[in-house]
C-alpha cells in the first residue's frame, strides 16, 4: 500500500522553518504528524539524522525542496518533547521514533499471546519478533530494543517475566 | 344687477367649496375603495406566484437568478430583511441564510489552513459537496449573494476580485488597497516575490517588504526560501492541490478552538 502524502508535502514553503510564531506552529505540529505516519508505514524504529535528510520523508525530490539540518533537529525536538522520540546517542546523530509506545505495544504482544492460547509459554525475543507464527502481526519485525521495553512494560504489569537464557533472552507470560 | 361682492355672494361661494370639498372626499373614497380591491387581487396573484414558485426557488439556481433580477427591477430586494414579505412567502431569506450558515462552517473549517482566505471555486466545491448527492444545486451567484449579506451583518466577511473571480475573506484581518493587490498578483502562480511586485505595480522595495510581512504575519501567506533566485511568498488559499483535500482528523486536532 503506497504512502498517502499531505497536503502540505506537495507545498513547497514546508519545507521552510517558517518566521511567523503561529504559522510555525501549524508546520511542526504537520510535520511531527507527518514524520510519524511515514515512520509507522515504513516500519521505521531509529532514525538517523544525516539519512533523514535524504529520505522522501525529508526530501521531496518532485518540488526539489528539502528540509535542513537545523529544521530537522527543530522537529525531532518536537518529537522529543511529546514522547515520540528518544536520542540514542549525546550527539544527537542518532534516535528511537516511536510512532507507538512501549506501553502500546506490549499490549499488542499480549492480546497475541492470549488469543492463541499461550499463556504460560515461554518465548525467546527471537521468536516473538522474527518467528513464522507471528508473521502477520504487527509487532512483527519489532526493533530488539523496543520490544524489551515493551515487555518490560508487560512485566511491570504482572504480565510478564523476561528471563535471561544461555543464548540470550526470553520471556514468559502470564 | 350687479354681481355684487355682498354677504350673500360670500355665502354662495362657500356653499359651493363646501360642496366641492365634500365631492372630493367622495372621491377620495372611491380611489381608496379601488385601491384596496386592487390590493386584494395583487396579494392573491402575489400568493399564487409564490406558491407555484417556492418549490422552483428552493431548486434551481438559474430561476433564482432571474427572481432576483426581476425583483431589482421593480425596486425589492428580498433579502433585505430576513421578515420581509418575499423571503417570508417565499423562504428565499431561508435559503440564503442557511447557505451563509454553511458557509461560514467550511471557511472555519478550513481557516487554519489557509488564514481565512479562500477562492469562490473552493468553497463552491466544498459546499457541494457538503450538501450530499440529493442537495439542491447552489450556484457561485448564490454564494456572492450569500456572503454579501454575511457581510451586511457584520460578520468580518469580504470578497476580493482577483483573476476574473473572488477570494472570499472570512476573518477580518486588515487588508487594505495594498494587500489586495499583491494577492491578486498572486493568484496567477499561487505566489509572489519581491521582484514581482516591485516590477509590476511599479513600487520601492520597502512597500512590497511591508505587504508581504503583513501577509505572513496573518497566517495567509508562507515563506520559501529554497526557490531559484529570491525567496517566494505562497498563499495556501490559491495553493490549487488543497481544493480537493479533505481536512484529515490530524489537522482538525490542530485547529484552534
Amino acid at each position: 500500500m503506497s504512502f498517502e502524502w499531505p497536503w502540505q508535502y506537495n507545498f513547497p514553503p514546508f519545507f521552510t522553518l517558517q518566521p511567523n510564531v503561529d504559522t510555525r506552529q501549524k508546520q511542526l505540529a504537520a510535520w511531527c504528524s507527518l514524520a510519524l505516519s511515514y515512520c509507522r508505514h515504513r516500519k521505521l524504529y531509529t532514525l538517523d539524522v544525516l539519512e533523514a535528510q535524504e529520505s522522501p520523508l525529508f526530501n521531496n525530490k518532485k518540488i526539489e525542496r528539502k528540509l535542513s539540518v537545523e529544521a530537522i533537529q527543530v522537529i525531532f525536538e518536537e518529537l522529543r518533547k511529546k514522547g515520540n522520540l528518544e536520542w540514542s546517542d549525546k550527539s544527537k546523530s542518532r534516535c528511537l521514533i516511536m510512532w507507538r509506545s512501549p506501553e502500546e505495544w506490549g499490549k499488542l504482544i499480549y492480546q497475541w499471546v492470549s488469543k492463541n492460547g499461550m499463556v504460560n509459554s515461554v518465548f525467546t525475543l527471537y521468536e516473538l519478533a522474527n518467528g513464522d507464527d507471528t508473521e502477520s502481526e504487527e509487532f512483527h519485525g519489532l526493533e530488539e530494543g523496543m520490544l524489551l521495553r515493551s515487555l518490560q512494560a508487560l512485566q511491570t504489569d504482572g504480565k510478564a517475566e523476561i528471563i535471561t537464557m544461555d543464548d540470550g533472552k526470553g520471556v514468559k507470560f502470564f | 344687477m350687479r354681481r355684487g361682492v355682498g354677504a350673500g355672494a360670500i355665502a354662495k361661494k362657500k356653499l359651493a367649496e363646501a360642496k366641492y370639498k365634500e365631492r372630493g372626499t367622495v372621491l377620495a373614497e372611491d380611489q381608496i375603495a379601488q385601491m384596496s380591491k386592487q390590493l386584494e387581487t395583487f396579494k392573491t396573484h402575489l400568493e399564487e406566484f409564490a406558491s407555484k414558485h417556492k418549490q422552483e426557488i428552493r431548486k434551481s439556481s438559474q430561476f433564482r437568478v432571474q427572481f432576483q433580477e426581476m425583483c431589482a427591477t421593480i425596486g425589492v430586494d428580498p433579502l433585505a430583511s430576513g421578515k420581509g414579505f418575499w423571503s417570508e412567502m417565499l423562504g428565499v431569506g431561508d435559503f440564503y441564510y442557511e447557505l451563509g450558515v454553511q458557509i461560514i462552517e467550511v471557511c472555519l473549517a478550513l481557516k487554519h489552513r489557509n488564514g481565512g482566505l479562500i477562492t469562490l471555486d473552493e468553497l463552491h466545491h466544498r459546499v457541494l459537496k457538503g450538501r450530499g448527492k440529493y442537495a439542491q444545486d447552489v450556484s457561485q451567484d448564490d454564494l456572492v449573494r450569500a456572503i454579501k449579506k454575511l457581510k451586511a451583518m457584520g460578520n468580518g466577511f469580504g470578497m476580493i476580485p482577483v483573476g476574473g473571480s473572488y477570494l472570499v475573506q472570512s476573518v477580518p484581518a486588515e487588508l487594505n488597497m495594498d494587500h489586495t493587490v499583491v494577492l491578486q498578483l498572486a493568484e496567477k502562480k499561487g505566489y509572489v516575490t519581491i521582484s514581482e511586485i516591485k516590477d509590476s505595480l511599479n513600487w520601492e522595495r520597502e512597500r512590497a517588504s511591508h505587504v508581504v510581512d503583513h501577509l505572513l504575519k496573518e497566517g495567509l501567506a508562507w515563506l520559501d526560501s529554497q526557490a531559484e533566485g529570491e525567496p517566494q511568498y505562497w498563499l495556501p488559499a490559491l495553493f490549487s492541490e488543497i481544493a480537493s483535500r479533505d481536512v484529515t482528523p490530524e489537522e482538525a486536532n490542530q485547529m484552534t478552538p
